[in-house]
């Protein structure tokens, strides 16, 4: 394996105002073809190299959620409640003219996109959780308050079974610049103290009321060693989302994209294909 | 100058080696520690010490607040305080009560400090300093839910509500972000037409600007080591306070320092030393350095403050291995006999600029006895050195209670 990881990125971004044009959401595209959303987890948009191969067949649109947007952080103050967020996702998608695309979510991005199909049964046409949140079983916590209350060096342990992969090494680096550092470093922390405005205690904000609403077909994905929603989570969402299936991805923790990109990347494209 | 006696109310009976396997926040198992009969001693001996405290001289007592903790067991240090007021209150003794935390982010019952704090004013009849911390991050976020991104915002919608509910002529409605009241009438009302408001905070220049702003008294704390932390800190206080248009009246700032008094400075060392050494690894040295700043508390502004430069932090990151000589060297505690311990004194209060000196005079395992020694040493031959400072200058002091001496 090539330990250098090679990644192309977004090639535009669109500004779209939401929320009373109060809040100017950056939504990060690349490729072209038919639209697909992607929704990123807690730590904010890390563009890896899963966007790039769904770009090759599909215009990927990756939205930031307010406050991560780098150089914007004070969008989050005025997203009190995670019905105002899913209300401004609703906005974007909408304003950016997407009739029901294939939506992928990872984590917190899979908890809001199952809120999303639960509140509006059109926006999506399918629905890919990756290792979602936003379900909760007292005899299995949810470890992301672990997370956010451990050491930064012990974060690559949460979220990857093997954290010396080259993809996991990529994302962890900082930027060597020092003033570049300090501010990517800041800009990380803050964008998981955003996304903690809604997973902070718990990541669950009434998901499980709702998810029976959900219409579409789903394809459920889980890294069989996530230590931070386990898997044992696939199940309950397979059984809550009538058109659903589980694939369980093996040698992955919590980012099975990025741990097994082709296993997962294959589970995906035949999925939407199908 | 004021010159105040201030505990925290520390479970003083741990073996050595707590550190090595507790935090002393949130986590430490209560049942496999605790004495019940010691416990139920150490909160006496600390009512005990204060109100010795009080006798002795010294213009005021001071508390703080802390939940889920072992190294200040105050989950709210007013019923303390109630304690305390009537008791000087009983025996006439006009001290000033600084409850100088009542955390205002964490609580969702911002009304019920509002009326707390004005019957602890009735009982002492105008003694009361309002301490409104916004409050630790292990504390307001992990122990009580509040997502730490909503931290500042929580505490100056309460400190905003509180201060209306108490000069409030008309029942009022409060339609907040986090707080919703149809009809606002708090009973009683402070004693006191304005009780002076103190705000603990460790330097953060956000929230340094807010204390500012609102006129109230900045309480700086002396534990990640005056040596270390206190030029920069008060320097960027004051320098902030001119750049807002205020006066450099020393009462505007207050400042927490451990001090620990012997007959000479050996004595003072060999008595005092073990135990300021235990103190400081088991209470503040045992927080889990990322449980005082989860993400989100930190504003992003203050975050790119903190990576450049961890300097306000002192000492902090090592607190829980420290060696006595390397508090002693940063002044995290100072500690001799009384000649010392009063130049020491006498040279932070007067370059520092602060009004209200807080003396805390017991740490961690001290025993009862060491603690009243202390405080008899520290009215007798300390106080009287350091209370005339300011006196030759006429500053007024709005940030001292009224009905205090």
């Amino acid at each position: 394996m090539s330990t250098q990881v090679v990644i192309k990125g977004p090639e535009r971004t669109e500004v779209v105002k939401a929320w009373n044009d109060q809040i100017d959401v950056r939504v990060k595209i690349a490729g072209s073809g038919p639209a697909l959303v992607y929704l990123h987890p807690a730590a904010g948009l890390y563009w890896d190299q899963f966007l790039d191969k769904l770009a090759e067949t599909h215009t990927v649109y990756a939205p930031e959620m307010p406050g991560t947007t780098f150089g914007d952080p004070y969008a989050i103050h005025k997203v009190d409640t995670f019905l105002d967020l899913v209300l401004i996702y609703e906005e974007v998608l909408r304003k950016l003219g997407l009739k029901s695309p294939v939506a992928i979510g990872q984590s917190f991005g899979g908890m809001l996109m199952c809120d999303l199909a639960a509140h509006f049964p059109d926006i999506f046409s399918k629905i890919i959780p990756l290792d979602p949140a936003g379900l909760w079983r007292d005899d299995i916590p949810v470890l992301t308050n672990q997370l956010y209350l451990d050491k930064p060096e012990n974060l690559p342990g949460y979220l990857f079974l093997d954290p010396s992969i080259p993809a996991a090494q990529a994302m962890f680096t900082p930027p060597s610049d020092p003033e570049m550092m300090v501010k990517h470093v800041a800009h990380s922390l803050w964008s998981l103290g955003c996304v903690a405005k809604f997973i902070w205690p718990f990541p669950d904000q009434g998901l499980a009321k709702r998810i029976h609403r959900i219409k579409v077909p789903a394809l459920i994905i889980w890294g069989k060693e996530d230590k931070l929603i386990p898997v044992a989570y696939a199940a309950e969402f397979q059984k809550r989302i009538a058109n659903s299936r589980v694939e369980i991805i093996e040698a992955s923790g919590h980012i099975p994209q990025m741990e097994q990109l082709d296993k997962t990347l294959a589970l995906v494209k035949a999925f939407i294909a199908s | 100058m004021k010159v105040l006696a201030f505990e925290q109310l520390a479970y003083r009976h741990f073996a050595s080696d707590y550190a090595d396997k507790y935090d002393s926040v949130t986590t430490m198992p209560y049942h496999a520690l605790v004495d019940r009969k010691l416990m139920h001693q150490d909160h006496m001996h600390f009512l005990d010490e204060m109100m010795h405290a009080a006798r002795s001289g010294f213009d005021g007592l001071a508390t703080t607040e802390h939940e889920q903790a072992s190294y200040d067991i105050l989950p709210n240090p007013n019923l303390q305080m109630s304690a305390l007021a009537y008791a000087t209150q009983s025996e006439g003794l006009d001290v000033g009560l600084a409850c100088v935390g009542r955390s205002l982010a964490k609580t969702r019952e911002p009304l019920r400090i509002a009326a707390e704090y004005a019957v602890l004013d009735q009982i002492s009849a105008g003694r009361l300093v309002a301490g409104f911390p916004i409050g630790l991050s292990y504390d307001v976020n992990r122990n009580n839910g509040i997502p730490p991104i909503e931290t500042r915002a929580r505490f100056y919608e309460n400190l905003e509500l509180i201060k209306k509910a108490w000069r409030s002529e008309e029942v009022f409605a409060w339609n907040g972000k986090y707080n919703k009241y149809a009809e606002v009438n708090v009973w009683p009302r402070p004693f006191q037409d304005k009780p002076p408001v103190w705000a603990p905070a460790i330097g953060n220049p956000v929230t340094l600007g807010g204390i500012i702003d609102n006129d109230d008294n900045f309480l700086y704390l002396s534990w990640f080591g005056p040596k270390l932390t206190g030029k920069r800190v008060f320097d960027r206080y004051w320098d902030m306070a001119e750049e807002r248009g205020k006066d450099r009246n020393p009462y505007r700032l207050s400042f927490v320092q451990a001090v620990f008094v012997g007959e000479t400075d050996a004595e003072a060392h060999r008595e005092y030393g073990p135990y300021i050494e235990q103190g400081y690894r088991t209470g503040l040295g045992a927080i889990p350095m990322q449980s005082l700043g989860l993400p989100g508390y930190v504003d992003i502004k203050g975050l790119e403050f903190i990576i450049k430069d961890p300097g306000d932090f002192g000492i902090v990151p090592r607190m829980r291995t420290i060696d006595y000589k390397e508090l002693v060297d940063n002044q995290c505690a100072i500690v001799g006999g009384p000649e010392t311990v009063a130049q020491q004194l006498i040279e932070i209060i007067k370059d520092f600029r602060i009004g209200q000196l807080v003396i805390m005079v017991h740490i961690g395992p001290m025993p009862h006895e060491l603690v009243m020694k202390n405080i008899d040493m520290l009215a007798k031959h300390v106080l009287p050195k350091i209370k005339g400072i300011w006196e030759d200058e006429n500053w007024e002091n709005r940030w001292w209670p009224s009905g205090a001496r």
